[in-house]
């Protein structure tokens, strides 16, 4: 147990040291692009004003309230303090919307996306990989080329793919967004229809590309696993095939669980060109859309939700690991 | 004169390679264990023994193939029976088998005791998870290995106790043939001496009926099995009591194997060791006659053309060579 405590504080200190870093990164960097976010702002709240003193005036407001006249130390002191708060600033573009809103609502989107369709993808994938690797010959050889090509394929070539086979070809998906654009959020029976139907191309394009590599993975860990030592010798005492394929499945599982952990962990930021081609409201959209405008809380935001999500599935796969792997957790408590 | 508990008359089996070549690794080998005796098959690594081993169970895996031959055990000829059937009632049940590598033998996964379950349940779905343990508990602790082993899983146990733990298990449904395939290789020489006194003690108690120990270290065996078999290329070359074959190998193989370790004894030594020169042919393509024949120092010119038959030269001894016996000990006389 006392091992346990230390491992762990350990590692907790090690993430909290990662969540540091990423806060000053994810702080600095969009604010070292090129370009004036409040000049563009004021051009378009300005247009058709002559007198440039007023302009100037406004200008000089809108510095003032995002805070981007004092010197960056100073405004990033204030972005640390706001975070205790769990105040994450105001966008710009979407002014005065806080960002904490426009990131809650976008955050939703991508979770419901692609939380389903990882987990679906996953549990298929390694189903189609076990199965492939006990039953090799015919089976194996045909879908291990089609496994091979869905999980070379980027995230973004199956998205267009999709688009131009079901949505402009085929004519049997709507082309884009998160519902139809002539309808309001609400629990009818139209609304429900249109979410699902939109729902359905960017979901089928996550699984496919999860499948093809999941079922990689499984197929050759399983391999490996059916040639372990320990398969010989459980059927030469006679223990029959099925109980020793749940031995082989289950390890050969254990590396897919970090899989797991690492497609949940970066599943914002690895779909935003996906979301951008479906032009889905998700997280990925909306940290594009901060990005094109300047808008640096906006960018800082999301960048801080992914951080957080990827170290967040970490700790939780290794807690997971150290349960499931008997191994594992023997160097946990060792250290 | 005992009961038989196991016996391999002319066994062949075969390996199929990918391109559909036919190796025979074990090739008309007969073989006869009483109860309460041991047998050692010694020989160089890839002349057969692990692929006899393996063959011996009955029960094959691709790509190890079984060609003709009858095993025997206690009576009962297994190799009529349907695979399914030698694997319910037979394996682990009637004949055990101990694995070369014994460190990784157990899933790393799993906890000892339900590993011990399983084995049982294959055999007897009826018996309880209770009577298994109390079962587990006497067995290890005959091993010398206490209860709370059961609750742990493999990688918590140290090499010698993951060892003794694959000998509870192989052992734990009382077979009538054990076969261990190198056991102790692994091993450093005090916990090889344990693994054999533990299995002679099992044997004593009658937890084990009779043991096949493969090695290929000739001398273990002298402390261990009451007879000796050498193998050369998939093929038996010499047979007889470990003394015997210790100190009086006839087979110029044998000799060789002798000549080239150093056996603790005394009066051996003095023995200058030497080494056998060449390497074992190739199984795919045997050569002619007397598969020893391009190593042997005393090879004629018929020992490459015709097949050397077993030659029974005494009660339970056997060699595979043209030369009489006679002839063999003068000129092993001459060379020394």
């Amino acid at each position: 147990m006392k091992g346990y405590v230390k491992y762990y504080g350990q590692k907790v200190a090690w993430y909290v040291l990662t969540l540091i870093i990423a806060v000053a990164l994810n702080f600095f960097l969009p604010r070292m692009m090129p370009g004036d976010p409040v000049r563009a702002i004021v051009n378009e709240a300005t247009t058709g004003m002559t007198n440039a003193s007023a302009i100037q005036q406004i200008e000089q407001q809108y510095y003032e309230r995002f805070g981007l006249d004092k010197s960056l130390p100073e405004q990033f002191l204030t972005y640390v303090g706001n975070l205790f708060k769990g105040d994450l600033g105001t966008s710009f573009t979407q002014y005065p919307r806080p960002v904490t809103d426009v990131i809650g609502e976008s955050v939703i989107w991508t979770l419901a996306l692609q939380i389903p369709a990882i987990l679906v993808g996953w549990f298929i994938g390694n189903i189609l990989g076990a199965v492939a690797a006990y039953l090799r010959k015919g089976f194996d050889k045909a879908v291990m080329p089609l496994f091979m090509f869905l999980s070379n394929m980027p995230a973004f070539g199956m998205a267009i793919i999709m688009v131009w086979v079901f949505a402009v070809t085929l004519k049997i998906a709507p082309l884009s967004g998160g519902y139809g654009y002539d309808l309001l959020p609400s629990f009818t029976p139209e609304f429900i229809v249109s979410l699902i139907s939109h729902y359905a191309l960017p979901f089928f394009s996550i699984i496919l590309i999860t499948i093809g590599g999941q079922a990689i993975g499984m197929r050759s860990m399983s391999i490996y696993e059916l040639n372990a030592d320990y398969v010989k010798y459980s059927r030469f005492l006679g223990i029959k095939d099925r109980k020793i394929i749940g031995y082989v499945f289950r390890n050969a599982m254990l590396p897919q669980v970090t899989g797991l952990a690492l497609s949940l962990g970066t599943m914002i930021g690895g779909n935003i060109v996906a979301e951008t081609i479906f032009s889905y409201p998700g997280i990925g959209t909306t940290l594009l859309a901060g990005i094109t405008g300047g808008d640096y809380p906006l960018i800082s935001g999301s960048t801080l939700i992914i951080t957080l999500m990827v170290l967040v599935a970490n700790l939780v796969i290794e807690i997971l690991y150290g349960v499931i792997d008997p191994r594992v957790k023997a160097a946990q408590q060792d250290s | 004169m005992g009961k038989v508990m196991l016996e391999v008359k002319e066994l062949t089996t075969k390996y199929v390679t990918r391109f559909n070549e036919d190796v025979y690794a074990v090739d008309h080998v007969s073989l006869k264990i009483e109860e309460g005796k041991s047998l050692g098959i010694a020989g160089e690594s890839g002349c057969g023994k692990s692929t006899l081993a393996l063959s011996l169970m009955g029960y094959y895996f691709s790509p190890l193939h079984y060609t003709s031959g009858d095993i025997i055990i206690d009576g009962v000829n297994i190799s009529g029976m349907k695979p399914d059937e030698v694997r319910k009632s037979i394996l682990g049940n009637e004949i055990a088998y101990i694995p070369q590598a014994a460190m990784n033998a157990l899933n790393p996964t799993q906890k000892i005791i339900r590993f011990v379950e399983d084995v049982i349940h294959a055999h007897d779905p009826k018996k309880s998870k209770k009577e298994i343990y109390d079962m587990a508990v006497e067995r290890f602790k005959v091993l010398g290995l206490p209860p709370e082993v059961l609750q742990r899983h493999a990688v918590e146990l140290s090499g010698g106790m993951k060892q003794r733990t694959v000998i509870a298990i192989s052992t734990i449904l009382s077979p009538k043939v054990l076969i261990a395939d190198e056991p102790s290789s692994a091993l450093d020489v005090t916990s090889q001496k344990m693994v054999i006194k533990m299995m002679r003690e099992l044997m004593e108690k009658g937890f084990i009926k009779s043991m096949i120990f493969i090695t290929h270290e000739l001398p273990l065996l002298y402390n261990v099995t009451d007879d000796i078999m050498v193998m050369y290329a998939g093929q038996i070359v010499e047979k007889g009591s470990a003394k015997e074959m210790v100190f009086d190998p006839v087979h110029p193989y044998s000799k060789g194997l002798m000549g080239s370790i150093i056996v603790p004894e005394a009066g051996t030594r003095e023995v200058k060791l030497e080494a056998i020169p060449g390497t074992p042919p190739n199984l795919k393509n045997p050569p002619d006659g007397c598969r020893f024949a391009a190593r042997c120092k005393y090879a004629k010119l018929e020992c490459r053309t015709y097949d050397v038959p077993e030659k029974e030269f005494r009660d339970g001894r056997m060699y595979r060579c043209i030369h009489d016996v006679e002839y063999l000990k003068e000129v092993y006389g001459r060379d020394e």
